[in-house]
């Protein structure tokens, strides 16, 4: 029967590919941290910073979004080895694509971070916190709480960006995918279906647990969602 | 309000720490005291990945081996096609072991070992058939060779530019080997070194008529002047290999038989490597895969 066939060699294939999948978690969640935290800075210095830095930053942002992610990818790991820095495929891979991703966070934060009324700062000013203070114990936290929706856009473009790091060399799913493909004399469609199946799995419970985690930071009233709650209260 | 935000701060912080500490770990271990091959694990039966996550293949058995004759560490190094040459120029490994064609392009930018494998084919008929390197192809002669294969794409041109042959396409060139000799097609058509090893096998029973020069041939590339002095250890492991045997056992062992049968053999048989013996290694891989 060839579809016992094919689910035995789905059966077999799994496996392999969940193998691949703990790479690509990690991946992910390398280009999230990095870009998480040097999001947050370059975002801070971008608005709050002298002139210098919000260009400086600004520059290396804009950099960082111009260029494809796989362009990225090989200056980092056949261009840093020309001047002596030789990394790894997936230190490469963390480095090109977290401070890609932290590029792209940084517009998340910003953008939250300026939405956030600047009578508040004007009010932590006026109680004796200093510009930084103020900024990250009022603003920060609430800004936070804004980029969640925005940021799990990003989760999951940079979840599927790391199936180009196969490229390079680290053995993430779809380079997983592709070795059964090559010894199982294609089965292309049917091995790279799967593949597609289990990011598109990735993708929609990453999503759904930063819902989640939206809904439990949402303060009820304040950033309410439906505006006839907002009325009522306001009633 | 300060001391939820202060947890926050304390957690980014440790959070870039974690990040650091990770990519510094992974920088580090980053190797240096051994030879690295790079390959592309998607080419069966050069090289590819089994279902252990080891890398097998010809072209890893070939460098495996020499490796041990020659006294020397390799790490094998899965890296897409596409990408060897520019790894290989910046340092990233040190040997191309891909089943590369030397081109004269290529060879402006990397150092070539010797070629080890004639990609040129080798007619195969029954001994005492009188025919000829023409004849074998023409004259609506049953010809055999394996599918996929660049001899089939030669069989298949052949056919099209008008000349009457039959073709017959197998699985594995052991089964086209079987069928010749049992009189069904007239005529094999293989790589060469596939080619010669089964006329070796069956001296009284088979001949080789001729070959037909594509003129590419594979060879392991380094990097351009070979600062490491890697040739002259490729090129004394290689006669080495074909004077003790081992390549005439790996050639039969990964050119006759289907990958399944393979990997259960390199599963079998690779301890002989741990102890340092490719000499036996290939021997019992080569047996192995002849039993039932």
């Amino acid at each position: 029967m060839v579809f016992n066939a094919h689910l035995n060699l789905i059966l077999k294939s799994l496996p392999f590919l969940l193998k691949g999948m703990v790479v690509t978690l990690e991946l992910t969640f390398a280009f999230l941290s990095i870009g998480l935290v040097v999001g947050i800075f370059l975002a801070l210095g971008q608005v709050y910073g002298r002139r210098s830095i919000s260009l400086l930053i600004s520059a290396f942002e804009r950099i960082f979004r111009a260029i494809p992610a796989l362009v990225l990818l090989f200056l980092f790991y056949f261009g840093a080895a020309q001047f002596g820095f030789n990394l790894s495929a997936f230190a490469a891979s963390c480095l090109a694509l977290g401070l890609r991703s932290a590029a792209y966070q940084s517009q998340i934060f910003r953008g939250a971070i300026q939405s956030i009324d600047i009578g508040q700062i004007m009010a932590a000013r006026a109680i004796g916190m200093t510009q930084f203070k103020a900024a990250i114990y009022i603003v920060l936290p609430q800004a936070l709480r804004l980029s969640i929706a925005p940021w799990s856009n990003e989760y999951a473009v940079v979840l599927k960006d790391t199936s180009l790091c196969y490229a390079i060399g680290v053995t993430e799913m779809m380079r997983q995918g592709r070795y059964i493909v090559a010894r199982t004399f294609g089965n292309a469609l049917l091995i790279y279906v799967v593949v597609a199946i289990l990011y598109f799995i990735l993708v929609i419970i990453g999503t759904r647990l930063l819902n989640l985690l939206e809904r439990k930071f949402r303060i009820p009233g304040y950033e309410a969602k439906e505006k006839g709650e907002m009325v009522e209260r306001m009633l | 309000m300060v001391k939820v935000g202060s947890k926050k701060v304390r957690l980014l912080g440790i959070l870039a720490l974690v990040v650091v500490m990770f990519l510094g770990w992974n920088i580090l271990s980053y190797g240096q005291n051994v030879y690295v091959v790079g390959t592309s694990a998607d080419y069966p039966p050069f090289e590819w990945v089994d279902g252990n996550g080891n890398y097998v293949g010809f072209d890893m058995d070939v460098i495996r081996s020499i490796a041990i004759l020659e006294g020397i560490k390799i790490n094998i190094k899965d890296i897409g096609f596409d990408a060897l040459v520019p790894a290989l120029k910046s340092g990233k490994i040190d040997i191309i072991a891909a089943d590369m064609t030397i081109t004269a392009e290529r060879a402006k930018v990397v150092s070539y070992s010797e070629p080890y494998w004639a990609s040129d084919f080798d007619i195969l008929v029954r001994k005492g058939s009188n025919l000829n390197v023409v004849t074998a192809l023409s004259q609506g002669h049953k010809v055999g060779a394996q599918t996929g294969t660049t001899q089939a794409d030669f069989l298949d041109n052949l056919k099209k530019s008008g000349i009457n042959v039959q073709i017959k396409l197998y699985e594995t060139n052991d089964l086209a080997i079987m069928d010749l000799l049992a009189g069904r097609i007239d005529t094999f058509i293989g790589d060469s070194p596939v080619s010669r090893a089964f006329a070796k096998s069956h001296p009284d029973k088979l001949v080789d008529i001729g070959v037909i020069h594509t003129g590419e041939n594979a060879g392991f590339a380094v990097k351009k002047g070979d600062p490491k002095g890697i040739l002259p250890l490729i090129k004394d492991g290689l006669s080495k290999l074909h004077s003790t045997g081992i390549w005439d056992n790996l050639v039969k062992a990964y050119f006759t038989g289907n990958l399944d049968k393979i990997t259960t053999s390199y599963a079998k048989c690779k301890h002989y490597f741990k102890s340092g013996d490719p000499v036996s290694y290939a021997a019992a891989l080569a047996s192995s895969m002849t039993e039932k």
